[in-house]
């Protein structure tokens, strides 16, 4: 008997997203996966397929005790039905009509026996419209949710807004989904792999969830120390997506950590000013202002005249191997003495947020248990999703949990080993307090 | 309503064999996983109904077998006429097909686009109501004209279940309950509502009662004679069979249920039926018994389960059961034969077995 668990990914987006796009693609390119889709009621795949199956999205209340607890019968129903068949798939991708709120597809992997037991949820998918979505979070609950509930973002349709306008939005994305993947992408043209293996909401995946969520957050991603002889630096890169990059250059006195934090905080300041436009071939000056380095096809360069030799610090608001950018002298490619990637920074002006936490040492178990018993039981309709890695205090093994609204699904993490004991949780919801939600887990310390 | 435990002496339960009483007769296999079996009304013949692939028609003694053309994007359903003489089968193409089994011949129906879930017939056979999306069709076999649409309810329909005598009652199942139709008229005589969103409805043979499991772990019951509902809870899990004892014993009828691997029977008879009463528990499998049946006038419930295992019980004489089979998978649908000689099951495999009394006792 085939044991092995069906994985299931659920793809969102609002109207005008991609999803039709992505899913004809999907259904089309040979990548040999037997996918079974079952698609939303007013679902508009353009071709015969045998394995699309629609469905009527409809929403049971599940009156368990759960006050927030919907799922979908339909999926239970059909999902229960393709499970019967001998032509087995090797993956089920289940749309969500535009309008839908994510949360009951979700919440229906987590209470209905069957598909627990049979099926594995791979992945929250949300495609997002970058030219239209910055209106529809203004006027949808449904539009915040998909992305608030995603594992993975593809920000579609990238090609018809300004770089500052992508900037600005992936900062408000990751300002309500601090976790989810996020990947840029124009007329839905993504790898299907980023779509169906995602692993994004197993326990691998809660485990995983990355420490730099927990950093402060910067205008840039990445920064570093160079030792510049006097003459000429250079600066080059390989064509990108992105259109534009900013970056700043800064003398300093040392290569070593001190200067670099130093560096990093003038380098914040020189961010916040307008950055001038730097066409390849322009001619930069490493003096903290900060340069929109316009970004084109094939190869492109720009200068530096250094007067003095000594360490120069360079922040760059991507990472520098996104565009293979090299800092070239007259003698040769040089290679930063120190550099460190931050976190980049988001708006905080959403109501839907992310709040991770994250503290070295155990837990008291009964505390934590009353703690998220409580914050369930009064906050559980506002928290969306939750994904946390615990450390209990007499317990060799990580406690993992994951949830949607007032729904856990706790689980052993395997043992720590020799790695340091450690929780980190995150809660994505809204009008969460982070300070009182930082205060509050904080007592549940051994 | 007395919530469920666990003896504690569960891993120790002897299970007897009843292996020689009822042995192998004869076993095929079906094209898929095994969505239902039905013996017809004299017993003659055993229909099988796979998940995708022909449906199959084998005779009692496993020496014919008749394949019925099956249903594009799977089959659903499939329901004898009360004579014996017709088989319908209906699937998720819409097609509502009547298979006349002397002539080997076929009549059907188009009905319109939406999920397909049951056909069933009335008590004498007049009319076969096949649900489809949110409607029940309502059709004259011999003209397969629609002659009466139930269409209001709240989801897709899940079940449905004729009175067991009265030709023109019946109850459906859908979220928000069970709703019990009487033709002709536009709103539900009586309904179990809730909130609860039903899954299986059934109705008891004396037709007192109507009965739905829910997607939740509960059973709801509705007492068509005093129209006063009762909620059973408590269960481990979702229930996904039902059976009713008709025979074998003094007081009548009894209900099985189960989901889990316990098995519980309730009385449905007297004035308060199974308020408060305590249910007999059956524990003897290992895994999510899948399926349950009486013999129309035996005492014997024989169970099928994930765990592979065939047992039969006497319920009200002792706890422990006895083994009649054990397949390497998942045991989907059981059927004693109409005189209670016979007994199939089938597999999530598709295999089908039928074991035969050696004596009558």
């Amino acid at each position: 008997m085939n044991t092995t668990k069906l994985p299931v990914t659920v793809l969102t987006g609002f109207l005008g997203s991609g999803k039709t796009t992505l899913l004809n693609r999907i259904l089309t390119e040979n990548h040999g996966l037997r996918i079974a889709v079952i698609e939303n009621e007013f679902g508009e795949v353009g071709i015969d397929h045998e394995l699309v199956i629609n469905a009527d999205e409809e929403i049971f209340e599940m009156n368990n005790g759960c006050i927030c607890c919907t799922v979908r019968g339909d999926l239970i129903r059909i999902i229960g039905s393709l499970m019967k068949r001998r032509d087995q798939f090797d993956h089920i991708l289940i749309e969500t009509t535009g309008l839908a709120d994510p949360g009951p597809v979700i919440q229906t992997f987590f209470v209905d026996d069957e598909m627990k037991d049979k099926l594995a949820l791979n992945a929250i998918v949300t495609l997002v419209d970058a030219r239209h979505i910055p209106l529809h979070l203004e006027s949808s609950e449904e539009a915040v949710k998909q992305i608030a509930f995603a594992d993975s973002i593809l920000l579609n349709k990238t090609d018809l807004v300004t770089p500052a306008e992508l900037h600005a939005l992936e900062a408000r994305i990751k300002a309500i989904n601090g976790v989810a993947k996020l990947q840029r992408c124009q007329n839905a043209n993504i790898p299907i792999d980023s779509v169906l293996d995602i692993g994004g909401f197993n326990l691998d995946r809660a485990i995983g969830i990355d420490p730099r969520f927990l950093d402060p957050e910067y205008p840039f991603e990445w920064g570093g120390i160079l030792e510049v002889s006097a003459g000429t630096l250079t600066f080059e890169a390989n064509e990108n997506p992105d259109p534009s990059m900013t970056a700043v250059l800064i003398p300093v006195s040392a290569t070593d950590e001190e200067s670099l934090a130093l560096a990093r905080e003038i380098a914040v300041r020189a961010f916040s000013h307008d950055a001038i436009e730097a066409s390849s071939g322009s001619a930069l000056t490493a003096d903290g202002t900060p340069y929109d380095l316009i970004l084109q096809e094939g190869t492109m360069s720009w200068t530096c005249k250094i007067e003095t030799t000594g360490p120069l610090a360079i922040f760059t608001q991507h990472y520098p191997e996104e565009l293979d950018l090299k800092f070239l002298s007259q003698t040769g490619e040089l290679q930063p003495a120190i550099s460190a990637s931050y976190k980049p920074d988001h708006s905080h002006d959403e109501t839907v947020t992310s709040v991770g936490i994250q503290a070295d040492g155990d837990c008291d178990e009964k505390k934590l248990n009353t703690w998220l018993s409580k914050l369930l039981r009064e906050r559980g309709t506002d928290i969306y999703r939750m994904k946390g890695v615990f450390a209990i205090k007499g317990n060799p093994n990580r406690f993992i949990f994951q949830g949607v609204h007032m729904l856990l699904d706790p689980a052993d993490g395997g043992p720590w080993g020799n790695k340091p004991r450690r929780t980190s949780l995150v809660f994505i919801g809204r009008d969460l307090d982070r300070a009182e939600l930082n205060q509050s887990f904080r007592k549940c310390l051994a | 309503m007395p919530r469920l435990t666990e003896p504690e002496e569960f891993e120790e339960i002897e299970i007897r064999s009843a292996a020689d009483l009822l042995p192998l007769a004869w076993s095929a296999d079906l094209p898929d996983y095994a969505l239902d079996i039905r013996w017809s009304p004299d017993g003659t013949y055993l229909a099988a109904l796979p998940s995708t692939g022909q449906p199959e028609i084998h005779h009692r003694q496993g020496n014919e077998v008749l394949a019925l053309p099956s249903h594009r994007g799977g089959n659903g359903s499939l329901a004898w006429h009360p004579d014996g003489t017709t088989l319908a089968t209906f699937g998720q193409d819409g097609i509502l097909r009547l298979h006349h089994i002397a002539t080997h011949t076929a009549r059907e129906i188009q009905l319109p686009r939406g999920w397909a879930e049951r056909c069933a017939w009335n008590a004498d056979g007049s009319l076969i109501a096949a649900a489809v999306g949110k409607a029940v069709h309502i059709i004259d076999p011999h003209t397969l004209e629609t002659l009466h649409l139930i269409d209001d309810h709240r989801s897709t329909v899940t079940d449905l279940a004729w009175h067991p005598t009265l030709l023109n009652q019946l109850a459906t199942a859908s979220d928000g309950g069970a709703r019990m139709w009487r033709l002709g008229e536009t709103k539900p005589h009586a309904r179990i509502d809730d909130g609860i969103a039903a899954v299986l409805t059934t109705w008891s043979p004396d037709g007192r009662w109507v009965v739905t499991s829910d997607q939740t772990p509960s059973v709801h019951l509705f007492d068509m004679k005093k129209r006063t509902p009762l909620f059973i809870q408590g269960f481990e899990t979702k229930i996904k069979a039902l059976a009713w004892q008709t025979g074998g014993t003094k007081n009548l009828p009894w209900l099985a249920l189960a989901g889990s691997p316990a098995i519980t029977v309730w009385p449905c008879f007297g004035k308060n039926g199974p308020r408060g009463a305590t249910p007999i528990q059956l524990y003897g499998h290992l895994k999510e018994v899948t399926t349950l049946d009486f013999p129309k006038e035996g005492p014997y419930l024989a169970s099928g389960a994930r765990d592979g295992f065939v047992l039969l019980w006497l319920p009200h004489h002792s706890n422990g059961p006895a083994f009649i089979a054990r397949e390497e998978n998942e045991i989907t649908a059981l059927r004693w034969s109409p005189d209670g000689l016979n007994l199939a099951y089938a597999t999530n495999t598709g295999h089908l077995a039928i074991h035969s009394l050696t004596t009558k006792d």
